[in-house]
């Protein structure tokens, strides 16, 4: 082993350096579903002045109990006023789940996935279909990432985000 | 060399050897608490060289680093040794065994305009003689790669495994409240650079098994999809934006598929789809959560964690053929994050004890376990191309994610130096150029 093979084994490290992407630019993306928003009307001005003026609609969030996914009786009301709203409008909503810090990235998206999922299906047995309804987690990516205790309990949730807001 | 072969790999396996009367399903926990003696004492000295660039990691201070990160080895303060020698043809070797040092690294670097000509000679200190004796050449700016590149010769010498010391790693950095990088750098955090910059979360990179991509779950989209970045062009597919959340790519040992986590129908499911997006399968359906897929080096079967039996625990499934699930972790309030070891001897995992999240290994033929690190919010395990370190995140202080290694043997934690911010996850690059 001489100087040529380490010329070689340096030169294959410069070669792999790699280049950098901007989120910015444009690409071709090969979405293999419909975008939910193409299935449902936009929210119209009418529709937004009632999410803003009734107040069982600006609640938004439903908490969990630890490793908890069943939902509390105290959210009904607020949740058949969504079911009413969506249905009245036919609007798309995305139900954002939430796990708090500990444990891994990828499990806590699951985690947050199980919540959004029981609102879902509390907005389905409500006679919202899924046409209307995306179920999607954002894990622990909002959560605080350094609370102890109780201070945790803010994180395990779901929040209601109406698609067009 | 054949004894001293004999004597790393017996505390690397350290785990088979000492387990196999136990029966497949029982799991004995070893903490370790010594075993620093199993380490091969080596001293490296400073390198003769005219640079004197103070801020510049010496090249020995680099090659020590590196061989200590390993766990396998001690090296020596050479600094009451008051000549310290520039060739193999100058040693007093009564000196050096005197120091317990069973090997030694000596050299000298020439420097002519850009170019560093480095010439290094490793010397068995018992048998007075030298081992290895070669000379390197390379620009200014590749110092460290030079000195990466000893350290892998003196690995692969005196261990019989390759070094892994001039692989890259790649992870993903917080860099404000809104502003997230995805990295890649060398194995040791330097000479980093940001891929992707998102105002969104990034979670999950992996790097391809022949080293040309990155697949990683961006948040960009208001929600988790997996995109697949070609390291040389810069250029990126979008694989998986399906309804629901996508996350989770593991890649299969030959760069063609991914294994990926979907949520279209409900909770986290696991699928297999082809690297450009096409051809995708549900590899198993049930209502408990399945996510974080890794395959066996074979590609025969697909690790995963699932609350199918309440709280997390890792299983396994064939990739053909799906029928039976087996479970594979037993011990523990939950198991988590699994990973398998490049020869699929072991299983790499996050196991919650006692309220903590510490990086775990278990031996898959007498399933032993061996937590290697303290916890309480370690993630993000992940083997090193030759099996012998592991890359994982650490709350400093239950604050900031920081990254860093611990050897295989659990001998050796050691912080990697990327900066204050907070790093959320990682990956390690194959070893590209054998």
């Amino acid at each position: 082993m001489k100087q040529s093979l380490l010329a070689t084994m340096l030169m294959s490290s410069i070669i792999a350096g790699c280049s950098s992407t901007d989120l910015k630019e444009s690409m071709g993306l090969n979405a293999p579903f419909p975008e939910l928003t193409s299935q449902t009307a936009q929210l119209t001005p009418a529709a937004m002045d009632e999410l803003a003026s009734n107040p069982l609609l600006t609640e938004r969030s439903i908490y969990f109990g630890f490793n908890k996914y069943d939902i509390k009786s105290e959210y009904s009301d607020m949740l058949a006023a969504h079911a009413e709203f969506i249905s009245k409008y036919n609007v798309a909503v995305s139900i954002n789940g939430n796990a708090d810090f500990r444990g891994s990235h990828e499990y806590n998206l699951s985690l947050g996935q199980k919540r959004s999922v029981a609102v879902g299906d509390s907005l389905n047995s409500l006679g919202i279909g899924n046409n209307n309804v995306e179920t999607v987690s954002y894990g622990e990516e909002n959560a605080n990432q350094e609370c102890t205790g109780s201070a945790c309990d803010q994180d395990r949730r779901a929040d209601i985000v109406y698609v067009g807001e | 060399m054949k004894i001293i072969q004999n004597y790393i790999y017996r505390f690397i396996f350290l785990l088979t050897l000492i387990t196999s009367s136990f029966s497949s399903n029982s799991i004995e926990v070893i903490e370790i608490l010594g075993g620093k003696a199993s380490q091969i004492p080596i001293a490296i000295t400073p390198f003769n060289e005219e640079i004197k660039n103070i801020d510049l990691e010496k090249m020995h201070k680099v090659i020590a680093n590196d061989l200590e990160r390993s766990g396998l080895f001690t090296s020596l303060d050479t600094s009451g040794i008051s000549t310290i020698p520039d060739s193999d043809m100058l040693i007093n070797f009564s000196n050096w065994s005197a120091l317990q040092a069973q090997f030694l690294v000596v050299g000298k670097i020439i420097t002519i305009q850009n170019k560093l000509t480095t010439r290094w000679s490793l010397i068995d200190i018992y048998k007075e003689k030298t081992v290895l004796s070669m000379e390197f050449s390379g620009s200014k700016k590749q110092y460290r790669a030079i000195a990466h590149n000893i350290s892998d010769l003196v690995y692969k010498k005196l261990t019989g495994s390759p070094g892994v010391f001039h692989t890259r790693i790649t992870f993903v950095k917080k860099k404000s409240e809104k502003i997230y990088g995805l990295y890649v750098s060398d194995y040791d955090g330097f000479n980093q650079r940001a891929i992707v910059n998102s105002s969104q979360p990034i979670i999950s990179p992996r790097w391809s098994p022949d080293g040309k991509k990155i697949a990683y779950v961006s948040f960009e989209k208001k929600k988790p999809v997996i995109y697949v970045q070609d390291l040389t062009t810069g250029k990126r597919v979008l694989v998986a934006n399906f309804k629901g959340n996508n996350s989770a790519p593991a890649w299969s040992p030959d760069s063609k598929k991914l294994a990926i986590v979907l949520t279209y129908s409900a909770n986290s499911q696991i699928y297999i789809i082809n690297s450009d997006g096409s051809g995708i399968k549900q590899l198993m359906r049930t209502r408990s959560i399945n996510t974080e897929p890794a395959w066996s080096p074979d590609g025969k079967e697909i690790f995963f964690s699932s609350d199918r039996g309440g709280n997390p625990q890792i299983y396994k499934v064939n990739v053909e053929g799906v029928s039976d699930v087996n479970r594979v972790t037993f011990e523990g309030k939950g198991n988590l994050s699994p990973s398998l070891s490049p020869d699929g001897k072991l299983l790499l995992f996050l196991t919650q004890d006692n309220g903590k999240f510490r990086v775990a290994v278990q031996n898959l033929s007498t399933n032993q376990v061996l937590k290697l690190t303290k916890g309480p919010h370690d993630e993000s395990p992940i083997f090193s191309p030759n099996g012998h370190m592991i890359l994982f995140t650490y709350k400093d202080y239950g604050k900031t994610t920081k990254i860093g290694t611990v050897s295989v043997n659990g001998l050796k934690v050691t912080p990697l130096r990327v900066g204050s911010e907070a790093i959320l996850e990682s990956s390690w690059g194959p070893i590209t150029n054998n």
